[in-house]
């Protein structure tokens, strides 16, 4: 589905990513782990078209979108909930959710279906349709970033620290809604600090140090969480874990 | 009493083409974080291509207003081709000279090709008038509220029920999310510098029966535009529309009752007073988020 093979990338002068290669299948969910400033953020913004590579390339469905704007990748099924649960906060809820749909605003009907679809698995979000998104709880705010990218039809979704600054009863139900994402057929990349939900979730993890790859493990068989944590401590890196 | 309704009409007259100025300059600001100087001169061109149109070509007034908005939005495309999109990933401070630049560069154009000598739009229009009770008004400062209203309205309609609208407001709220839903910035740009130059264009059209135009009107009116958008509150729209004409009466009102040479001192000392004491305009609420 997505490939992104040996990326380099970074701001300015400092570079970030040293050769980052990761592979989500179709249909799959692929955690990435890692502490503050390792690149995480960064990696997501490659895939999504925000920062620009200095080298390695970036497949969906095997063709190179390395050079693709980002304005032009919803089209092409690939979407980025960005961190920090971002929204139009002067805009309603409804509209909000109507800006996912951006890039195919000439399918009315096709709109008004995915609406009604998010709106059946975030019932709160119809209830506060009319709201200005600004007035949102966090967990709401979540939602409703998950409900506008699933607006563009996507058929992979980039999710960037989804449980970040949320009571751990609304990450329980920020999971959830994550592992319904699935039954749509979506493939997705999580990039994550809470270990714990991403263990619970996901059925592949890739732990990113100083801008690469530096553990992968299939979660099927189940992650030993120690196995885990001494390599995290043996990074040096203090996580939640 | 009678007099004072003539004052608050002419003070809505004036504040009206203020409206029409401050609205461009906002929604440029709020959308694409330009502060646009030569905003002046989009009013000060707009005003003489329709005193042009009817004086040198002869056309109907209508005709002298479509080709005003057409020649305005023109320049409004290519203030932002040209010189905004090279700047717009520089910090602020570059487009701010960049602008300045080009009001200085739009105002000798004028004075080279048209030269200084002050015109008057003279219409058959002129012989016409409008009477509520004791106030008067000529057909032609009557049309510039009216105008107004119509063009706010419109805009308001398109902002909140237009696909381009959305965008356009998306875009003012948060770039990056905006471009991540597949909003092109360029196009973006495009019609905001389109629309804000056009009202500004149509706005110098319609004060073009009330006041003489010169190459050099753009470098007041800009500043009176600045005032309203900051009584307004930078970025807000329905703000500029109230403090336009807030400020249009109250220059009104300060020189009938007190004397003209405040005329044009009043709205900088309000807005001096606005930014020491309530900073985010008249109307603006306070940050709502972190």
């Amino acid at each position: 589905m997505l490939a992104v093979e040996g990326i380099e990338a970074g701001y300015g002068r400092t570079r970030i990513l040293h050769g980052l290669t990761i592979d989500v299948p179709k249909g799959g969910l692929i955690a990435l782990l890692g502490g503050n400033g390792t690149g995480k953020s960064t990696c997501l913004k490659v895939i999504a078209g925000l920062l620009k590579p200095t080298s390695g390339r970036v497949t969906l469905d095997g063709e190179d979108i390395t050079g693709l704007a980002a304005e032009d990748r919803p089209g092409r099924g690939l979407c980025l909930v960005p961190q920090g649960k971002e929204v139009f906060g002067t805009m309603s809820v409804e509209e909000n959710l109507m800006m996912g749909g951006f890039h195919r605003r000439r399918d009315k009907a096709g709109l008004a279906e995915d609406l009604e679809g998010v709106y059946t698995r975030f019932p709160r979000l119809r209830e506060r349709r009319r709201v200005s998104a600004g007035m949102l709880s966090g967990g709401e705010r979540q939602m409703l970033s998950i409900g506008r990218a699933l607006m563009s039809r996507p058929s992979m979704l980039l999710l960037d620290e989804p449980s970040a600054a949320l009571a751990p009863k609304v990450v329980e139900e920020i999971a959830e809604a994550i592992l319904g994402l699935r039954e749509l057929g979506l493939s997705l990349l999580l990039v994550e600090q809470n270990v714990g939900m991403a263990l619970e979730i996901a059925d592949h993890l890739h732990v990113i140090r100083g801008g690469r790859i530096a553990f992968s493990r299939a979660v099927d068989g189940g992650v030993a969480p120690d196995e885990l944590r001494s390599f995290y401590l043996s990074g040096g890196h203090d996580d939640e874990a | 009493m009678d007099l004072f309704l003539q004052y608050l009409a002419n003070g809505i007259v004036i504040g009206s083409a203020y409206v029409l100025v401050a609205i461009g300059l906002t929604l440029i600001f709020g959308i694409l974080g330009v502060v646009n100087f030569a905003h002046g001169e989009f009013y000060m061109l707009g005003a003489y291509a329709g005193v042009l149109t009817v004086t040198l070509l002869g056309l109907p007034l209508i005709a002298a207003l479509v080709v005003v908005i057409a020649f305005s939005a023109v320049l409004g495309v290519l203030a932002e081709s040209l010189l905004h999109r090279a700047l717009r990933e520089r910090d602020m401070t570059s487009s701010i000279i960049a602008s300045f630049g080009l009001a200085v560069a739009l105002q000798n154009a004028a004075l080279l090709t048209i030269g200084p000598r002050p015109m008057l739009l003279q219409t058959d229009l002129s012989m016409l008038a409008v009477e509520f009770g004791p106030v008067f008004l000529p057909l032609p400062r009557f049309l510039i509220p009216v105008a107004m209203v119509v063009l706010v309205g419109l805009l308001f309609g398109v902002l909140r029920y237009t696909w381009t609208g959305r965008s356009l407001r998306a875009m003012a709220q948060h770039r990056t999310v905006a471009r991540l839903c597949g909003v092109r910035v360029e196009r973006v740009a495009m019609v905001t510098f389109m629309v804000g130059a056009g009202l500004a264009g149509v706005s110098g059209f319609l004060m073009s029966s009330v006041l003489m135009v010169t190459p050099i009107i753009g470098n007041m009116i800009v500043l009176k535009a600045f005032t309203v958008v900051i009584l307004g509150g930078m970025g807000d729209i329905m703000g500029a529309a109230v403090a336009g004409l807030l400020l249009g009466v109250v220059e009104t009102m300060t020189s009938a009752y007190l004397t003209n040479g405040l005329r044009d001192i009043i709205g900088f000392v309000i807005v001096i007073a606005v930014l020491l004491f309530r900073p985010q305009g008249l109307f603006g609420k306070s940050v709502e988020r972190s």
